[in-house]
Formats: structure tokens, C-alpha cells, sequence
């Protein structure tokens, strides 16, 4: 299907796309690398938000001789392509504090790289009144800080837009997952990901069109994926198709995730509110949590039971990123949890580089091989 | 290589006793608290809720060497090699059927757990498992990130604010779980307390700024038990007006810790527990730690007349809890203050927080003051993750480098 191809393309040529955009609209762009990153506010000063991806195929040296081994891989790849000078069309860059390896490299951005702007979001880690409040004043403050930067300003209605055509975004996506309910699914995994991904590496208003096509051909498309084990994907971050590529060459098909580049992205909306920056900020502290988020586990572990149900799940396999801490406490309790419903589970702890994926397309396999054998 | 007076029998007599009062409280029914440092345990010690600190356990695993074999029992029931080992040792001694391994029979099962966020995320996810295995409610006092680094009077005031707010809302919880009132009048004298404490440990370091140093590192990380476990207490300032006392005489007679004093090192972050004579062997090639940056991160000035605001103002300027620049500022006083000559950073393999950065506070260290740094690949209480020769090593050349 040619449209499937569009959204490739976009995660392919993410940076030739992103510097273009920036020549034509004569606006900034600015990365996020955290899913706590109000997008919409960097939207309302019609500037490009993308968000900072790495690769599992290219060497870290650069990025080596900065970080130590026991940091996050994809944090080392992302701080590799900086490094490499990838990332130097952007004119700014936006983190939160979700995350110790994102706030700790965070400092080696601003040490290491000359992008002209850094702004980080000081995210609550509890969801109570309390923290909304807090969150809602940073939040007021990122927007004067952006306002002050880039010389604009943002008004409640150049906001209000943006959250109209990020919600939009958000209900098609879900949308997409929809046809992955379906079995064998519209879509397999390794679309959908390239589907959720590029949404994050274009305007959203370019992206929606694309969304909208895709949504009126797909329930005839030629070439539907191969029926597989259904699977439910959960982790922290996903950026390259890799992992779900070996998956699904092995008799898996990923239906559904947990993942922070999957619906913890898109899965809530911005509800109508007079003050948007509130309505925002409550967005991102009622989202699916990310499991930095206290007594996160009892939602998110819901939210995957849910998922399971709705979309069929046959098993599940737990992508745990090294030194990825806030996951890697989670998941014995989530592996606990599953097991005791009957889900056979496969927890696979992998580094961010593409040399650790022979031995793991091995174990899934078996994995594959151990569900279809259950009667 | 002996200790000084004052420390002599430290385990005994005041590791030991420590953990038999906690466990006659448990016996008794008194209210326990796991704590996580960074947390302000002053508003525990006003409601006599006896602290516990998994971190001051897995220490105490680590030096009798079960800290590896608790660890393991973590792992196997899933939890990650690579987490803190802080952590897995305690996660581990909880979950062990085999209790007569566990030195001092133990933690004692906690009424209630609390921890704040001001040192990492790894403390709210390894209370939340604690709180799960354990079934015990956690309160977590979610601390604002200082992102600038600013010291207590340069703060955001909406920090200050919310972690006030919390300060609040953790009394309540208090109040709730133990059926008592915090007496406000008590809270100022706590306040007073852990003021002196802290004064009176850092007059200890202050003498360290001695040639020779009359102190070292060895005999640092355990007199800093008062500080970080129990600093509101009439035994921290008894202990530490004899220690000051001891190290005051030593500076003044010229007694150092070596006499020979080649080297003078800072130590940044945590020692490996489990090999504390480590120590003995840098003091062996002339050198002596006159500063570690764990002896100064938990003191902090407070003021009895606003005891909830203080509170915020020595917590949230924490460096775990800062930017880069706060942990360079403080190295780099240190190391000026302290007329040091070589900075040892040693990197935590389950922590992201002490390991992500060295290279930016040894690059501007080095660029302000011409001081050289050595980051040392260790683990605080893993010794699977410390290859002594290797280490050695490295330490041998480093200060060849400081001779020449």
C-alpha cells in the first residue's frame, strides 16, 4: 500500500524533512524527547516540535567518551546523533523530568551542543490536585519562556487550534489501532509503529491528512500482514522498527502496546477547558502513566488488561531497555500479574544496539513456538 | 592505620544498639518508618517514629559481605542486575526465607514507608516494590528537580511552595498512621537539634582542612551515620562534640591521618561498602581523603522559628537533586577548600544519577582549577561489578600522574 510508504519515508528522512520544513516555514524546530513534553505549546508558536530519535544500526564512539556504560543506550544514541551534529538545524530543545537518564543527559546537551534553547519541564511525580496545580504554573512559564525566545506570542486561541488538531491526531490514531483489533489485523506492528512515530516528526496538521488516507484505503488493502501469536508490546521507548521486525518474522504479530511511543503517546485527549494551558496540564498528569509516576503500576497494569481484552492478546512480551530503572522495577510485579491470568509473558532485556538482536530473535521465537503449542 | 578514638568500636556500639532499639520498638508497637535519604526524616523524629534506612542496611550487607547473596535473591525473582544495588541487597533481605543470614536480625517490619524523589527515581520505584512485598502504605513527598542548581536562598519559590504543600499533607499521613498530633513546639526543638548536628559535623570537616588532614575517609563514612540516619538526636551531638574534640587536638598537634601526606584526595559520592579498607590502601601510597561530597550533601542550615520552610531549603538544594553544576560547585569548593590535589569519582553501576555527568564535572574541574579527576568503574555494595586489580590499577597510575 503506497500511503504506508509516506509514513516510512517520514521516519527514513526525518532530518532532510525536518531541515525543509524549516527553510520553507522560515520557524523553529524544536526536539522533545519525553512523552510529558507538551506538544501543543511548541505547536502554538508554529514551530516544528519532532521528537529526538536514535538508531539501532549506527556506533555510539562519539557519544562514548561522554556517557558511562551504565547509562541508557537509547539516551547514548540520541546524545551520539547530536554529537555527530544531526540534530544541529534545531533550535531548541525541551525535555521533562520524567526520566534520571533523560535529566542527567540533559546536562550534557546543554554542555555538549549549540542549540540556542533549553527549556525542561518540572513534571510532578504523584496526580493530585496538588500536582496539577504545579504543573499548570510550569507550564506558564515554559510558554513565557518560548514566548520571550522566539519573539511571539501565544494566545488562548493559537492554543486552542493546537490542541484541536493534536486531539484529532490522537482519535485518528486510535482509530488506526481499531483495524489492529480486527485478525488477522489491518496493520501490523511494524506499520502501526511507523504510523505512531512519523506523527511525531511532521506537523500534525500534514500528519492527520496522511491519517485520514490511510484510514479511507486500509479496509481494502491487497496486502494485509500475515496472521501471527497476537502480542502485546510494553516497554519504555521504541524508535526503530527493529525489534517488532524480528517478532513478526518469527509467527508474532504485535496488535497492541504499552509503549511510550505507542498509545501511552496518543491515547488521551486534551478535554475542553476555557483555560487551555490548564486543560493541557491535565492531560499530561492523567495520562496513561509512565511508570516514573508514583503507584503508576496499578494504572498502567490496568490499562494493559485492558488492551489484552480488547484487542485479543495471545501473550506478551516486556521490552525492557536497560537501565531503563523505573521499567525494570516494574516488570517482576507485571510479570507476576500477567502469568496469574494465564498470559504467558517473555521479558527480554535489550541494549539499543542492533548487535544484541540475533540472540533475542532466538528466545522470541521460542517464546512464539511455546504459545502456539498451548492448547 | 588505626581509627581514630572516638571511632573505635563504631559497629558495636552504636550500629548494633541502632538496630536492636528499632527492633524492641517493632516488638512494642511502636510506629517504624522506612526512609530514603534525601527524605526529611526531622518530621519523623518529632513524632518518635523510629527511622529505618534500607540504604544504611544494604551498607551494613555490603562490609559483612551478604549484600551480593541478598542481591541474587532479588534477581531471581526478576529484578534487574543492573538496578541499584542498594535495592536488590534489600529488596533481597526481604524476600529471603533464610533470615539468620541477615545481620542484625534484619530490618524490622515498618508501620509505613516514606521516600521523596530528591535523590532519583530509583527511591520511589524500589519503596514502591518495598511497600508491595511488605504490604505497608508509602507516602512519597515528590520533590521539584532543581534545575538550575540554586542553593537554598537562589530556590523557586512554587518549589518551595510545593514542597511545603507536601510537608503538610506528610504530617496528615503521620498523624493518621500513628494517632498522634505532631506537637509544633517539639518540631522546633527537633529543628534545633539536627541544626546543631549539622554545625557541629561540618566543624569536624572544617578541621580536615588541616596539613596533614587529621581525618580520613574510613572514619568518615561511619561517623556520617548520625547524620544521615538520626541527625536530630542528643547522641549525634554527644558523639560528634567528641569527635570534634578528638579531630580539634589533632589538628592542632599536627596529627594526621597519615603522616606522610603525599596526596590529598576528594572522594565524591559512595565508597565500596564492602571494601572500606580501600582506604588503607590510598593511605598506604600517601594518600588521604580530606573531603568526601557525602559528608557535606546531608548538612544544611535550619531555622527552629520556620520549621517547614527549612526543611524545603536543605532538601530540594540536595545535588543529587540539581543540575551539573551544583555537584561541580561543591566538588570545586571542596577541592579548593580543602587544598586537594587529585578528585576521585567513583561511578555507581545501578546509579544514573552519580554516574551520568562525571565526565563534565572532571573536564570543568580540571579547565577551573588544573585539579585532575579519576572516574573509577565500582559499585557501592555489588562486588561483582568491581574488578579490584583493574581498580588498582587505575589508582596507581592516577597518582603517579599527581607526582610528577
Amino acid at each position: 500500500m503506497q500511503i504506508l510508504q509516506s509514513f516510512k519515508n517520514l521516519l527514513h528522512r526525518k532530518h532532510i524533512i525536518a531541515k525543509t520544513w524549516k527553510n520553507q516555514n522560515k520557524r523553529p524546530v524544536v526536539g522533545w524527547n519525553s512523552t510529558y513534553t507538551p506538544e501543543e505549546i511548541i505547536s502554538a508558536i508554529n514551530a516544528l516540535p519532532i521528537r529526538i530519535l536514535g538508531s539501532m544500526d549506527t556506533t555510539t564512539t562519539l557519544a562514548d567518551a561522554y556517557l558511562p556504560r551504565n547509562a541508557c543506550s537509547f539516551a547514548r544514541s540520541t546524545f551520539d546523533h547530536a554529537l555527530k551534529g544531526d540534530y544541529n538545524y534545531l533550535d531548541g530543545f525541551v525535555t521533562s523530568n520524567s526520566c534520571d537518564n533523560f535529566g542527567k543527559t540533559y546536562d550534557l546537551w546543554r554542555h555538549y551542543t549549540q542549540i540556542p534553547y533549553f527549556h525542561f519541564i518540572n513534571t510532578p511525580h504523584t496526580n493530585t490536585p496538588k500536582s496539577s496545580e504545579f504543573l499548570y504554573y510550569e507550564l506558564i512559564r515554559f510558554k513565557e519562556s518560548l514566548e520571550k525566545h522566539f519573539k511571539t506570542t501565544i494566545t488562548n486561541k493559537t492554543l486552542q487550534t493546537a490542541i484541536k488538531t493534536y486531539n484529532e491526531n490522537r482519535t485518528f490514531l486510535k482509530q488506526v489501532y481499531n483495524l489492529r483489533r480486527k485478525d488477522p489485523p489491518l496493520l501490523s506492528g511494524v506499520e502501526a509503529l511507523e504510523i505512531v512515530l512519523s506523527s511525531m516528526l511532521t506537523t500534525k496538521q500534514a500528519h492527520n491528512k496522511l491519517l485520514k488516507q490511510l484510514l479511507s484505503e486500509v479496509t481494502t488493502r491487497p496486502d494485509p500482514p500475515k496472521p501471527g501469536v497476537r502480542l502485546l508490546i510494553t516497554g519504555s521507548i521504541m524508535d526503530t522498527p527493529d525489534l517488532l521486525n524480528i517478532t513478526e518474522t518469527v509467527g508474532g504479530i504485535a496488535v497492541t502496546d504499552d509503549l511510550c511511543t505507542g498509545t501511552r503517546y496518543f491515547w488521551n485527549l486534551v478535554e475542553a477547558n476555557k483555560d487551555p494551558l490548564e486543560a493541557i496540564a491535565k492531560r499530561y498528569i492523567n495520562k496513561i502513566p509512565s511508570p516514573f509516576m508514583h503507584d503508576s503500576h496499578r494504572e498502567r497494569f490496568n490499562h494493559i488488561k485492558q488492551l489484552i481484552k480488547d484487542y485479543d492478546v495471545e501473550a506478551v512480551i516486556i521490552f525492557l531497555l536497560k537501565f531503563c530503572d523505573t521499567h525494570m522495577f516494574d516488570a517482576p510485579l507485571l510479570t507476576e500479574e500477567l502469568k496469574a491470568e494465564g498470559i504467558p509473558v517473555l521479558n527480554i532485556e535489550y541494549e539499543h544496539t542492533r548487535s544484541g538482536i540475533a540472540p533475542i530473535k532466538t528466545r522470541i521465537e521460542a517464546f512464539i513456538e511455546m504459545v502456539k503449542g498451548v492448547p | 592505620m588505626t581509627r581514630l578514638q572516638t571511632l573505635e568500636g563504631f559497629y558495636q556500639n552504636h550500629i548494633q544498639p541502632y538496630y536492636q532499639n528499632a527492633h524492641n520498638a517493632e516488638r512494642d508497637g511502636k510506629p517504624i518508618a522506612y526512609v530514603a535519604s534525601t527524605f526529611p526524616v526531622e518530621i519523623l523524629q518529632a513524632m518518635d517514629i523510629t527511622p529505618i534506612w534500607p540504604e544504611n542496611y544494604a551498607s551494613v550487607c555490603a562490609a559483612r559481605q551478604v549484600s551480593v547473596r541478598l542481591a541474587e535473591i532479588a534477581e531471581r525473582r526478576g529484578y534487574s542486575r543492573d538496578l541499584c544495588s542498594y535495592a536488590r541487597t534489600t529488596i533481597g533481605s526481604i524476600l529471603t526465607t533464610e533470615k539468620d543470614i541477615l545481620p542484625e536480625g534484619g530490618m524490622p517490619k515498618p508501620t509505613f514507608l516514606v521516600a521523596s524523589t530528591a535523590a532519583c527515581d530509583t527511591h520511589l520505584k524500589w519503596f514502591q516494590v518495598l511497600s508491595h512485598h511488605l504490604k505497608r502504605p508509602l507516602y512519597l513527598l515528590d520533590s521539584p528537580y532543581n534545575i538550575t542548581g540554586a542553593d537554598a536562598e537562589n530556590l523557586e519559590p512554587h518549589y518551595i511552595q510545593q514542597y511545603m504543600s507536601q510537608l503538610e499533607e506528610l504530617i496528615t499521613f503521620l498523624e493518621k498512621q500513628t494517632n498522634t498530633k505532631l506537637d509544633k513546639n517539639r518540631l522546633r526543638k527537633i529543628i534545633e537539634l539536627s541544626d546543631r548536628t549539622s554545625n557541629l559535623w561540618l566543624e569536624i570537616q572544617d578541621y580536615r582542612r588541616t596539613i596533614p588532614a587529621p581525618m580520613g575517609a574510613r572514619d568518615a563514612f561511619s561517623a556520617v551515620f548520625f547524620m544521615l540516619c538520626i541527625p536530630a538526636t542528643q547522641t549525634a551531638v554527644n558523639f560528634y562534640e567528641k569527635l570534634r574534640d578528638e579531630v580539634k587536638e589533632r589538628a592542632k598537634n599536627g596529627i594526621g591521618k597519615i603522616q606522610n601526606e603525599r596526596h590529598r584526595l576528594i572522594w565524591d559520592n559512595l565508597p565500596m561498602w564492602f571494601n572500606l579498607k580501600f582506604f588503607n590502601y590510598l593511605n598506604n601510597l600517601g594518600a588521604v581523603t580530606v573531603a568526601e561530597t557525602f559528608s557535606h550533601v546531608w548538612t544544611g542550615s535550619l531555622d527552629p522559628s520556620k520549621p517547614l520552610e527549612s526543611l524545603a531549603k536543605k532538601y530540594l538544594p540536595n545535588f543529587a537533586n540539581c543540575s551539573v553544576e551544583r555537584r561541580i560547585n561543591l566538588i570545586l569548593n571542596l577541592a579548593k577548600d580543602f587544598h586537594a590535589n587529585g578528585i576521585i569519582l567513583p561511578t555507581n553501576w545501578g546509579c544514573r544519577m552519580m554516574s551520568i555527568g562525571e565526565t563534565i564535572v572532571k573536564e570543568v574541574l580540571y579547565e577551573k582549577l588544573g585539579v585532575p579527576s579519576l572516574i573509577l568503574n565500582v559499585d557501592s555494595s555489588d562486588w561483582r561489578n568491581y574488578n579490584e586489580a583493574q581498580v588498582k590499577n587505575q589508582i596507581e597510575t592516577f597518582i603517579e600522574t599527581l607526582n610528577a
